[in-house]
Parts: C-alpha cells; sequence; structure tokens
C-alpha cells in the first residue's frame, strides 16, 4: 500500500445502515441535544411516499417535526431563505435532508443561514469561510449514488442574479448518514443503474486518481465489491432489501473515497456533457468510466488491475494473469453496462449515440461533441486526472463513447 | 460482504499525514475559528527536538501560542485544575497535544475548559460528556500508543470515554514520526498491530471500520519489521506512525475489547508498554476465537497477506493461515528487537505482587474468566496450539 509524500483524510460523519436505520434518528438527535427537526425534501421524494416514512420513524419521538418539499430539483437560493425563516419561526433545532444531491446542497445552505444567522449566504461562499460547527444535520439519501451525505461541499443557484455559489467546509458535512434501505425500494430499475454507476465511477475513480490514499483506497475498494455485486441484483429485484442496503452502503463508502481522493477525465467529461446536453450525470459516469479506465491505462495499470479482487472474488482473480486484470477490469465495467442495458428493457444507454431525450430524440448529437469537449476544459476534475488531457483528448474520448467503440489507446498521448 | 441489518461508525478525526504536515497547523488552527493555541507536551517523553520543530512549524504565522512540557506519568487531576485556570486565563482557544501522554491529559483538560468546570479536581468519575469540545490537535510522535486518535482517555487510573474526546486533527509528520528507538516503534506497531486485528476481525463485519483497519494491517505487515530493525528508515516508521492512528480509528467505534483490557492493566499498573502485552496476548487470544468462533480469522487474511496470496489460499485454509502470519509477525518483531520485547510476563520483569494485583484485578472484571485464562498463559509461556502449528 502506497504512503503519498502527503495527503489529508476526513469523514467526521456518523455513518448508520439498516433497514430500520431511520428509527435511530430520535435518540441521535437526543443525543445532540436537539428535538425539534425540520425534514426538508422535494416533491418526488414526497409523492414516492419516502418522507411517511421518515415521519412514522420520528412519530411521537421527538417534538411534531415540519416537512417542507420545496425543493426544486436545480438549488435556489430564495428556497433556501424561505426554508431559514420556516425553521427559525418555528423553533427547530435540527434538519433532516431526504432526498438527492440538490436536498442536502439546499439542506446545508439552510444550516449556514440558521447556524451563523446570516442575511447574505454569498459571505460565506468559497472554501474555509465557516469557522464553527453548524446546527445538527440528519443526512437520508434517497438514491445510492451521489455520495452527497457525505460530502463538505454544496452548490446553491441564485436563478436571480443567475450565480451558482459553491461551498466548502468540513463544517458542511453533515452530522449523521441514515442509510436506508427503505429509502431506495421503489427506485425504477433505470434510475437505479445510473445512480449506482454514478457510485461505482466515484469509487473506481477515487482509487487511481492523483489524490488516493491509503484510507481514501480502503474505502474505495469496500465500495467496488459491494456496489460491482450488489447492482445488477437490485436492477434485477428492486424490493431485495439486502441488495439496496448494500448499494447504500456501497455509495457512502464510494462518496467517502471520492471526496477525500477526488476524481478524474470521467467526471470531467460527464460534468461538461450534462451541463451541455442535459443528460443525467448518472447515465453520463456509466458510459464515460471505461473510458477513462482506458485513457489512463499507462499510468495506472497496477491499480485498475488492482480492482478486479474486489469485484469478482479470489478465484477469477487467480485465475486472470496479472498482466491482463487491468483489461479485465475494464472489461467487465462494459459488461456491466450491457447487462444494465438488457435488464431496464434498453433505457440504460451504453455509447452517448443511445442517449435520448424525453421526447425520444437523440440528447447528443455528434456535432454537439467539440462543444462539450471544450466546456470540459472549464471543469476542475481534469486537475486529478493521472494522465493530461486537452480539448483533443477530450474530443478522441467523447467520440469513441458516442460510438461506443474502444478507445483506439495508441492515439492516447503518453505525457 | 453480507451486511448485518444495523451497523454504525464514526471517525471524528481528520488526518494530515507526510512532508512538512506540521507546517499546515496555523491554516488549521484558523479553520477550526482557533487563533491562541496552548501547546501540551512531556519534554521528558518527547524530547527537546521534538518540540522545537513542532514550535518551529509556527514560523511566519504570527500566532501566539502557550507551550507547557511538563505533562507527567502521575495522571493528577490537579494538573488538570491548574492547566485549565492557566488557560482560561490567558485565554487560549485550542489544544495541541504531543505524545501519547500529553494526549490523555489533553483531552480531559478539553473536557474542563470547555465546560468551564467549577473544579477539575472533582472530575473522578466519568461525567457526562455530551457537547462538543473545544479543538484538540494530536501531533503523532514517535512511540504513539495509537489510543490518540480514540474517542478514550486514561488518565492516572480513570478511564473517559466520549465521541466528543476524539480530537478535530491528528497531524503526522516524518520529523516526529521517526526516532532511533527500535523498542518504541515495536510496541506502538505493536499495540496498532493487535487494536487493528481486533478491529477487522470482529462481527459483524463492519465495512466502515474495516477500511481504517485494512489500511493500518497493510501498513504494518510491509513496514513494522523493516522500521525495527532500521529505526532511521523514514517512510517505514511513518508508515507505522499513520497505521497507529488508522488503527485507533477503527477501535475507537468497537468495544472494550479483550486485548485492549489486557493492554492497558499491565500498562497502567505494570508499567509495562501495552504493545508488548498485546504481542504476548494476541496468539492466544485468536487461539480462542479460532475455538470459540465469533470472530472473523479468514477475513483477516487479506490486509495481512497481498492480494495473490489471499486469493490463491484456499477458503477453508485462510483462517489458520491468518494466524500464522500474526504469529510469524511478532515472532519477527521479537527477534529483531531481542530483549527489548518479552516474549513472556516474566520475561518483563513484573514483580510478583503486582503481577498477583493485575491478575486479581483483571479477574474482577466481567469478562474475567477469560481475561485471566489468558494472562496466566502469558504468564506461563506456554507457547498456544496455533504457534506450534
Amino acid at each position: 500500500m502506497l504512503l503519498p509524500d502527503y495527503y489529508e483524510f476526513c469523514c467526521r460523519v456518523k455513518l448508520v445502515a439498516g433497514h430500520d436505520a431511520l428509527e435511530k434518528i430520535p435518540s441521535l438527535l437526543a443525543a445532540k441535544g436537539a428535538r425539534k427537526p425540520l425534514v426538508i425534501t422535494d416533491k418526488g421524494v414526497a409523492a414516492a411516499g419516502l418522507v411517511d416514512i421518515v415521519s412514522r420513524a420520528l412519530d411521537g419521538k421527538v417534538d411534531q417535526s415540519l416537512v417542507n418539499d420545496s425543493v426544486p430539483p436545480d438549488s435556489d437560493l430564495k428556497v433556501v431563505h424561505e426554508l431559514a425563516r420556516l425553521y427559525q419561526e418555528n423553533g427547530c433545532d435540527a434538519l433532516i435532508a431526504v432526498g438527492g444531491g440538490s436536498v442536502m446542497d439546499t439542506a446545508k445552505g439552510v444550516n449556514i443561514v440558521v447556524s451563523e444567522n446570516a442575511t447574505d449566504l454569498m459571505a460565506f461562499s468559497g472554501v474555509g469561510a465557516l469557522k464553527r460547527p453548524l446546527k445538527p444535520l440528519v443526512a437520508v439519501p434517497t438514491t445510492a449514488g451521489t455520495g452527497s451525505e457525505v460530502t463538505q461541499v454544496a452548490v446553491i443557484k441564485d436563478h436571480v442574479k443567475h450565480l451558482k455559489m459553491a461551498f466548502g467546509s468540513y463544517f458542511l458535512l453533515p452530522d449523521i448518514a441514515i442509510l436506508d434501505s427503505r429509502m431506495t425500494l421503489t427506485m425504477p430499475p433505470f434510475i437505479t443503474a445510473m445512480t449506482g454507476m454514478d457510485a461505482l465511477s466515484h469509487a473506481v475513480e477515487g482509487y487511481y486518481c492523483l489524490q488516493k490514499n491509503p484510507l481514501s483506497d480502503a474505502h474505495a475498494l469496500a465500495a467496488v465489491s459491494l456496489l460491482y455485486t450488489y447492482l445488477p441484483q437490485a436492477v434485477s429485484n428492486p424490493s431485495d432489501r439486502d441488495a439496496r442496503l448494500s448499494m447504500a452502503v456501497g455509495a457512502c463508502l464510494a462518496g467517502i473515497a471520492f471526496s477525500n481522493s477526488m476524481v478524474g477525465l470521467v467526471h470531467n467529461l460527464g460534468h461538461a456533457t450534462g451541463s451541455v446536453c442535459g443528460v443525467p450525470h448518472g447515465l453520463c459516469m456509466a458510459i464515460l468510466l471505461p473510458y477513462g479506465l482506458e485513457y489512463n491505462l499507462h499510468k495506472r495499470e497496477e491499480a485498475i488491475g488492482g480492482l478486479l479482487l474486489s469485484m469478482v472474488g479470489s478465484k477469477l482473480f487467480q485465475e486472470t494473469p496479472e498482466d491482463q486484470r487491468a483489461q479485465k477490469v475494464i472489461s467487465l465495467i462494459r459488461k456491466l453496462n450491457e447487462d444494465l442495458h438488457a435488464k431496464t428493457g434498453g433505457r440504460h444507454a451504453r455509447s452517448l449515440n443511445e442517449v435520448k431525450d424525453r421526447d425520444g430524440k437523440p440528447a447528443v448529437p455528434r456535432d454537439v461533441l467539440p462543444e462539450i469537449a471544450k466546456a470540459a476544459l472549464l471543469d476542475g476534475a481534469s486537475v486529478y486526472n493521472p494522465e493530461e488531457t486537452d480539448y483533443e483528448d477530450n474530443l478522441m474520448v467523447l467520440e469513441a463513447a458516442w460510438e461506443g467503440k474502444p478507445l483506439d489507446r495508441a492515439k492516447v498521448r503518453k505525457g | 460482504m453480507k451486511l448485518e441489518s444495523l451497523l454504525s461508525f464514526t471517525c471524528p478525526v481528520k488526518i494530515n499525514s507526510g512532508n512538512k504536515a506540521l507546517e499546515g497547523l496555523p491554516f488549521e488552527l484558523t479553520g477550526l475559528d482557533a487563533t491562541k493555541p496552548l501547546i501540551l507536551t512531556s519534554s521528558k517523553e518527547t524530547g527537546p527536538k521534538a518540540i522545537k520543530t513542532l514550535l518551529g512549524a509556527f514560523g511566519d504565522s504570527k500566532m501566539t501560542f502557550g507551550l507547557f512540557d511538563g505533562i507527567d506519568e502521575a495522571g493528577d487531576l490537579g494538573l488538570i485544575e491548574y492547566l485549565k485556570n492557566l488557560y482560561l486565563k490567558n485565554r487560549y482557544d485550542a489544544l495541541i497535544a504531543l505524545g501519547g501522554r500529553a494526549t490523555d491529559a489533553a483531552k480531559v483538560l478539553n473536557v474542563a475548559v470547555s465546560q468551564k468546570m467549577a473544579d477539575a479536581r472533582l472530575f473522578a468519575s466519568e461525567p457526562p460528556i455530551d457537547k462538543p469540545l473545544g479543538p484538540l490537535v494530536v501531533v503523532i510522535s514517535a512511540g504513539a500508543t495509537g489510543l490518540e486518535t480514540t474517542s478514550w482517555a486514561h488518565f492516572g487510573n480513570r478511564v473517559y470515554r466520549s465521541e466528543y474526546l476524539a480530537p478535530s486533527l491528528a497531524v503526522i509528520d516524518p520529523r516526529l514520526a521517526v526516532c532511533r528507538d527500535a523498542a518504541a516503534i515495536a510496541c506502538s506497531g505493536l499495540a496498532a498491530f493487535g487494536r487493528a486485528v481486533e478491529a477487522h476481525g470482529a462481527l459483524p463485519e463492519n465495512p466502515f471500520r474495516r477500511a481504517y483497519s485494512f489500511a493500518a494491517l497493510r501498513f504494518l505487515c510491509e513496514n513494522l519489521p523493516a522500521a525495527v530493525s532500521n529505526p532511521s528508515h523514514r517512510n517505514a516508521a511513518l508508515a507505522v506512525a499513520n497505521a497507529a492512528a488508522m488503527s485507533g480509528c477503527a477501535f475507537a467505534d468497537g468495544g472494550n475489547t479483550t486485548l485492549h483490557k489486557l493492554g492497558q492493566a499491565f500498562s497502567g499498573t505494570g508499567h509495562v508498554s501495552a504493545g508488548e502485552i498485546m504481542a504476548m496476548a494476541l496468539p492466544h487470544i485468536l487461539e480462542d476465537y479460532k475455538k470459540t468462533g465469533g470472530f472473523d480469522l479468514a477475513g483477516l487474511l487479506h490486509p495481512l497477506a497481498d492480494d495473490n496470496t489471499f486469493a490463491k489460499t484456499p477458503e477453508n485454509d485462510r483462517a489458520d493461515a491468518a494466524i500464522g502470519m500474526v504469529n510469524r509477525l511478532i515472532a519477527d518483531l521479537q527477534n529483531i528487537a531481542g530483549k527489548a520485547l518479552p516474549r513472556t510476563l516474566q520475561e518483563t520483569g513484573i514483580p510478583g505482587y503486582l503481577l498477583e494485583d493485575i491478575l486479581e484485578a483483571l479477574d474482577a472484571d466481567p469478562d474475567g474468566a477469560r481475561l485471566y485464562s489468558i494472562a496466566q498463559r502469558m504468564k506461563d509461556g506456554v507457547p498456544s496450539d496455533a504457534k506450534k502449528g
């Protein structure tokens, strides 16, 4: 195991996982001196009945909790301030965020406002502006993918001024993350597939990108083992509680890994594809992951090959010659995408040209690839990629991913 | 990996490790809203050079700090009361502990100053520590106890435990993690090894805890013999210090384990290092686990061996292979360190009357029969069955 010249690692979140983990919230809040939480969620999560499950777990064990489902798909500064007012007017003393990335970001923003009595959230943007612990925040993720229950960042959009504010601080880490299998039992196979691949991309990129360290590695390996094993099961049988719990834990482990090691080309191009074409992030990750591995293979062959044992176990690992293990990892991830494509009736796209918009039209026309390649140059994730990238490199990878053909590695410039 | 129905894990400690990690202290303290730390250490334990290196890290930061280098072994709450008054009078706003002994004192002091105790000398029984405390940074020194990163404090004959006792930050800098004392590195590494083994094999399996124990065990297997053979081997010593910090994180979330109880009983009363005791006890404990079950001996092989060795070992043979590797590592270290690392309780030189006191105290523990049995085997130096194998 390599010890870098320097590294930092931190995950202060209390992690509680189980089929009935939600029932632990009242006692966990009490231990933090809190009894009146504001539950923040979005309409989709509320309509799926997930907040009802949370409310039942709280019922009678905390002072009457308030539930608000006004979080939009994209975090919104106005909503942050409205929720903060609701919190303050009702004498709340903790926050429970039930949902995905936008809900988590919104809850983190609300927590800054109510903890710091902030009138201008912008004053706390950037890294390191927060100096002390905030109010207790419980994160209840409803997708096994983003890992935002263990990340120290939040992005809030000011839709009036057209600003995107980023916040980074260890004080933004939720105090508690509740990983409960009931929160994902109703997630459709198509969504399960892409959010699961999002989590897998966090673990895999976290394992080979430049800021990797021994603790992020150990979390990544555990994540890969759970995610690769249980994702097909969760997609095939959405009501498999054990598979759902394993996915939730795997995604959380992956979140811990990548938030400490950072990510690279896959996220770099994925962010740009999402931004230019509106393709769901998880789907971008699923499609681009094999290409990121191929692009970096010459620099990270041993690390990539090291993932094989976590993926397939001892027998196949032992049977695969050492110099073929990295290639095997890449082919297995491609095969996983194929399997997910089959299991979702074709909704899980295997290449960018298979991605459709809501009207069934191609979401990523080939002629938009140069724009994506250019947009990726502005994304910070490229900094942590083992091999350098420029516009031409981005375009080469995007074209291969669009066609769904393996990357011609002879064309990869080796820096 | 099959997950149990409910699991939890917390490690509130941030780890900063590597070159010039100390120089990041002013920045880290500022991030914790602290501008005037009080540094606690024991000049006897850490030596003047280590203290000078730590102070030098504040260089041009213009940060004001205080230094108290008189932490002793006594574990006297009167000293905590004195330091509490010093801290409050001078308006310090954070604590930095250098060395294991100072860390325990700093954890107790942090409660006293954060809760503004009227009289810290009355802090004799386990109090409710249920609120976040002030910023505490621990600097891991050579010969770390491995308990620095835990939510435990052992002070005198008192034991305190609360998630809030754990430090906010652990700094591991090669300038302080490397020393020339092979025995100190061996004892530190063995304590870390013992705690990491118990954390990794504990059931039900917890992947969050195992991430820390996995990394700790890999580092120790790959580096501890080299660090003990050649104490000036910078990278090996740094890896051992990292493993000590990681093992503390893995251990912190578990229970008061058999090995920990034995280590603390002998180091507290018998003044023998916990690492020496754990090295003596671990083979017996694993041997017992092999008979009784309730411990994932087979799963222990993966962090102890490299991936290829683990993969090619048939599943039915992994438990024995793991025990064999543990025993070999301990025997190797005992061979390298020679008399500095005793193999039996007799060799430690603990006086008979003290030994009897310790055995009596162990016997009174709720898990007394087991602890007593293991201690007897350590006392008699009976080689375990597993060792014979």
